[in-house]
């Protein structure tokens, strides 16, 4: 941790800041967020590392999606995530995000999450605990730190793709696009 | 004449970063205290300027120019308030306005933020701009009858008088009628703050913290440094008008952090009022005492 040297917050003010101020999103899709409440409470304390939630999207930089994510939970992600300033992070928690988990062969269940919205880190287990909360937040400092928790620059970059693949699940989405969609028929490779 | 003329522009440009960074020490101590309280290690002390300065490194949504224009409306008029209230020694102000026209200008900043809500479109903007004000509604009534008993007892409005009369005979809070209001005024210092009874305003698990629920980034950022210096305003108000106004600053600095640990506390120890319970309690028992107040010190006036 160095959040005490002085000299790294004169040369980079921001990215230190972005790293010891991570604010939530209170926002739980499933079962993960049952993890959340003892780690920000008084037996883990995640607020000692300037981990806490935040009430709005609009305040917050870090977005966890905790557990299983159903369609329609999909849309509210995608909406949350839109509304968040960047730079933002954003983790997976638990392995239904990752693969569907127990929910493999769900009908209604998103498998692959970063294909509707980039994901910064991936924290496995069924359920993770606390600690592998904190584990991802130390990464997630030392990706910041290298500048490879790049996952709003990619949403930028490859947004037609994205909204591909939204569109392809949702049919019309009712929000016009975040970024300007340049040729909409250029062919992308999935 | 020139030298007074330099410790008046100093006093202009210091006395605001003074208030600043007393008022992060205090968010700070604030989030600290209550990890304590709940035994937990807390946050570092400078917490809220590391979160200000991300505030200040992300991108900006704005929904119009009333919506930014009303942000920085609010942090001028906090920092106008601020220059009118005696720290000390140092007051760049005071020679022309009084208690008057700072109880005026103290509606400045939650009307800006009423205005620029107005423009963010969320619902709970408007909840929490209407329960801000029926908030205000609330602690105004006793308020302006602790300042009309204050006022007719120095028999001035102007704030530096009433600091120099206390410093010469008593502090207000130890004369007899005057203690009255002064309990009055200590029982609506939460709601004056917005600490948790009173924190129906920015109630952050009811109505995503109300008001300021669109700003993001740099908007965040600057309703920060006006809350920061808010909490300056609200104590050294206190401290001004019953404590003595403090005859050097380390005892205004005492004073100071005493009476924010008795609000730390109490924000600690209650859970949030709902707002009529909160206007059913500012209007009954700071209220009676208030009024109770103002009798004795116009009888004491009188005779």
């Amino acid at each position: 941790m160095d959040r005490g040297q002085l000299s790294k917050w004169f040369k980079h003010p921001g990215i230190m800041a972005q790293k010891y101020s991570l604010w939530a999103v209170y926002f739980c899709t499933g079962c993960g967020i049952i993890e959340v409440p003892p780690s920000i409470t008084s037996r883990w304390d995640a607020e000692r590392f300037g981990v806490m939630p935040a009430p709005s999207p609009r305040h917050a930089n870090l977005f966890m999606i905790t557990g299983y994510v159903a369609t329609k939970t999909l849309k509210a992600i995608i909406r949350t995530y839109e509304l968040m300033p960047e730079p933002k992070y954003t983790v997976a928690f638990g392995s239904c995000p990752i693969n569907g988990g127990m929910y493999w062969d769900s009908y209604n269940t998103i498998k692959h999450i970063d294909k509707y919205i980039p994901i910064d880190g991936w924290i496995a287990g069924c359920m993770p605990r606390p600690e592998a909360i904190f584990i991802g937040v130390t990464k997630l400092w030392m990706m910041i730190d290298k500048g490879a928790a790049t996952g709003y620059k990619r949403y930028r970059e490859n947004y037609e793709y994205y909204r591909k693949n939204q569109e392809k699940l949702f049919g019309k989405l009712p929000w016009p696009p975040l970024f300007p969609i340049e040729d909409k028929n250029e062919k992308l490779t999935v | 004449m020139i030298n007074v003329t330099i410790v008046k522009v100093l006093e202009f440009i210091f006395y605001p970063l003074i208030a600043f960074v007393i008022g992060i020490i205090l968010m700070g101590l604030f989030r600290k205290i209550m990890a304590r309280i709940q035994r937990r290690y807390g946050p570092p002390l400078l917490q809220p300027l590391i979160d200000i300065i991300r505030f200040f490194s992300q991108r900006t949504v704005s929904h119009g120019k009333i919506f930014s224009f009303g942000v920085i409306l609010a942090l001028a008029g906090s920092l106008v308030v601020l220059l009118f209230i005696p720290f000390g020694k140092i007051c760049p102000l005071c020679g022309s306005g009084d208690l008057l026209l700072i109880l005026y200008l103290m509606l400045f900043t939650p009307i800006s933020i009423a205005l620029s809500g107005g423009e963010g479109a969320n619902p709970n903007i408007s909840i929490g701009v209407s329960r801000k004000l029926m908030l205000s509604l609330g602690y105004e009534v006793p308020f302006l009858m602790i300042i009309l008993s204050v006022m007719s007892f120095y028999k001035t409005t102007s704030l530096v008088e009433i600091i120099k009369y206390q410093q010469n005979y008593h502090w207000a809070i130890f004369n007899f009628p005057l203690i009255i209001p002064g309990i009055a005024y200590i029982l609506i210092l939460p709601a004056m703050m917005g600490v948790r009874p009173f924190d129906v305003a920015s109630a952050p698990q009811e109505i995503a913290s109300g008001p300021v629920v669109e700003y993001g980034g740099k908007f965040l950022g600057l309703n920060h440094i006006e809350h920061a210096i808010h909490m300056f305003i609200g104590i050294a108000l206190f401290i001004d008008l019953f404590l003595g106004g403090g005859p050097n600053i380390g005892l205004f600095l005492v004073e100071m952090f005493i009476i924010f640990f008795i609000a730390v506390f109490i924000n600690a120890m209650f859970p949030r009022y709902r707002t009529d319970q909160a206007i059913k309690y500012l209007w009954r028992w700071p209220s009676i005492l208030a009024f109770i107040g103002l009798v004795l010190v116009r009888i004491h006036v009188k005779f």
